[in-house]
């Protein structure tokens, strides 16, 4: 591998543990006031009254609140974890509805190769719940 | 079916892998005839996106023939002839309605990983790493298109399969670095990089209305080329001071409008080169930003940069002071293609836009490591390498 690989590859690691780490947070601890927000293009009617399964079957376990964005941007549909259910989990709720309300539909993602290779191994674990990780 | 994978760095393959199959509604499937190489795959070979598992499919500039599509599908129909656009996208979020399609909401598979990187996740793109969706890629026979009504584009009657190849990626990028680089009638813009990349935004320059355009390279047949073919200026930069000859071009004022189409990896004949490769070494940086640097300190004052070539991570020795105080606007996108796309099928057909003259090498999947080896030394005066299916 030349340099410049092994360079970027050093930061392929630094994010796969920052992907790691912040699953690893504890949700009480750390963000437990803090909304978890997705904007979503659509109105705020719509958002209430076409919630997605994805999102409203955690519903006795979050708190939600819809609410205008700034500057026509849609609808800002937050939660708030509020019994077991983690802070992933919710992310991955949200952004899971918001495809839906304004796709119609998640992305599928296609299917890993079948060799990763020892790179490509640790990647897979990290794509594997890289839809839930994130900086909501 | 059989499909080009990435195996390692700098190590591509023909492969069997499984049929596409359609997994949304809103997919289908398409026949490639025709994917060709690009810049950015470069990148994923050298190891600059470490991204990848072995056993990828690469290529996302391609286009083809409609073979299935699914339930939600309404605008295209098996049979239909399409390009489809390199960047996947909803059409629905609010990124895609105000055409910022390369940043859909909605298609990245694995938004995490960007997040952390880079603050936001941009949309989903084909064969072009997991940070970036992780979908297969176009060099294969099949591929499955997500968000077909909005990824794809028919392909006029008029307009033949190898010139609309290129309105899937690189023609569409260049267009994109002349239009929000702000090219305005009368302008001088200087573009760096000559491949397919850097001639469409040269063409496209001078369909926006600038006075004169000059294209800086080191290789003198794609000077060559995109001078016979749009009748631009050149400067070598391995021959001539470009700074000297930008200022000579423009009164001593400098570009309009600079856009950069070269890349992390750029080359250089100066010290900065050596530099660059130090400082990647020690990993201080993962990019070689030296036509970006070049751009930003020709750019005449007040004067617009575009950054087409692909980035991935950080740089060094970036000239903030001279983009502070001569009051520059710098940008950069990867490409929002549905925005331009069908008008650039449209010119092919007018006539105004030549494409095809690219497509310097043309060969079966079977030969694509020959067609990444020469496109990737710039051998036997390769612009690009474009797999037949
Ligand atoms: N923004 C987008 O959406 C998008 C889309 C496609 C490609 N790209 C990027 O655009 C860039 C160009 O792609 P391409 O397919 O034309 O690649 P290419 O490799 O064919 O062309 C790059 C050219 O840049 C030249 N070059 C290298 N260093 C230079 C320097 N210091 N000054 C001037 N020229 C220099 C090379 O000699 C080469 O001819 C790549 O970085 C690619 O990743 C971006
Ligand atoms: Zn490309
Ligand atoms: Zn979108």
């Amino acid at each position: 591998m030349n340099t410049a690989g092994k360079a970027f590859l050093a930061a392929g690691v630094v994010t796969v543990a920052a992907v790691a780490r912040r699953r690893r947070r504890t949700p009480a601890v750390q963000q437990a006031d803090r909304w978890l927000v997705v904007t979503v293009n659509r109105s705020p009617d719509d958002v209430q009254s076409s919630l997605p399964d994805d999102l409203a079957r955690w519903r006795d376990q979050i708190e939600i609140s819809i609410r205008p964005a700034t500057g026509d941007k849609g609808t800002e549909l937050r939660a708030k974890p509020a019994g077991e259910v983690s802070h992933d989990d919710v992310r991955l709720a949200l952004r899971k509805a918001k495809a839906v309300l304004e796709a119609g539909e998640v992305i599928q993602p296609d299917t890993a190769p079948t060799h990763p290779g020892p790179m490509g191994k640790v990647l897979q674990r990290v794509t594997s719940r890289a839809g839930g990780g994130g900086r909501l | 079916m059989k499909a080009l994978c990435w195996e390692g760095i700098n190590d591509v393959r023909v492969q069997d892998v499984p049929d596409p199959q359609l997994l949304n509604d809103q997919d289908m499937i398409l026949k490639v005839r025709l994917s060709t190489v690009c810049g950015s795959d470069l990148h994923l070979l050298t190891g600059h996106i470490p991204f990848m598992q072995a056993g990828d499919v690469i290529g996302h500039e391609f286009m083809g023939e409609v073979v299935e599509v699914g339930p939600g599908v309404t605008r295209h129909r098996p049979g239909d002839r399409v390009v489809v656009c390199s960047f996947i996208a909803c059409g629905r979020c609010w990124y895609c309605r105000n055409e910022l399609y390369s940043l859909c909401d909605n298609t990245n598979t694995n938004p995490a990983i960007t997040q952390h990187l880079w603050g936001a996740d941009p949309g989903g793109i084909f064969g072009y790493s997991h940070a970036m969706g992780g979908f297969r890629g176009s060099h294969a026979e099949y591929v499955r298109v997500p968000f077909a009504d909005h990824t794809a584009i028919p392909i006029p009657e008029a307009v033949d399969d190898m010139s609309a190849l290129f309105t899937s990626d690189s023609a569409a990028t260049g267009w994109m670095g002349a239009d929000l680089g702000g090219v305005k009638q009368g302008d001088v813009v200087a573009v760096w990089g000559a491949g397919a990349v850097g001639q469409m935004a040269a063409r496209a320059a001078q369909l926006l209305g600038a006075e004169r355009v000059l294209l800086i390279d080191r290789f003198d047949y794609r000077l060559r080329q995109a001078e016979s073919v749009f009748g631009v200026e050149t400067i070598n930069y391995a021959e001539t001071s470009v700074g000297d000859a930008l200022l000579e071009a423009t009164g001593g004022r400098g570009p309009d409008v600079c856009i950069e189409a070269v890349g992390c990896e750029a080359h250089s004949t100066g010290p900065q080169y050596v530099y660059d490769q130090v400082k990647s070494k020690l990993k201080l940086e993962t990019d070689r930003p030296i036509a970006v640097r070049e751009a930003i300190y020709n750019c005449r004052k007040g004067g617009s940069v575009f950054v087409l070539g692909v980035f991935t991570g950080v740089v060094d020795k970036f000239p903030l002071g001279a983009l502070m105080n001569k009051g520059l606007t710098v940008r950069g996108a990867q490409q929002h293609g549905q925005r331009y796309i069908p008008m650039l099928l449209d010119r092919i057909a007018s006539g105004d836009l030549a494409t095809n003259h690219l497509a310097t090498h043309v060969m079966p999947l079977s030969e694509g490591a020959r067609g990444y080896e020469l496109f990737k030394k710039k051998e036997d005066e390769c612009v690009r390498s474009v797999f037949r299916l």
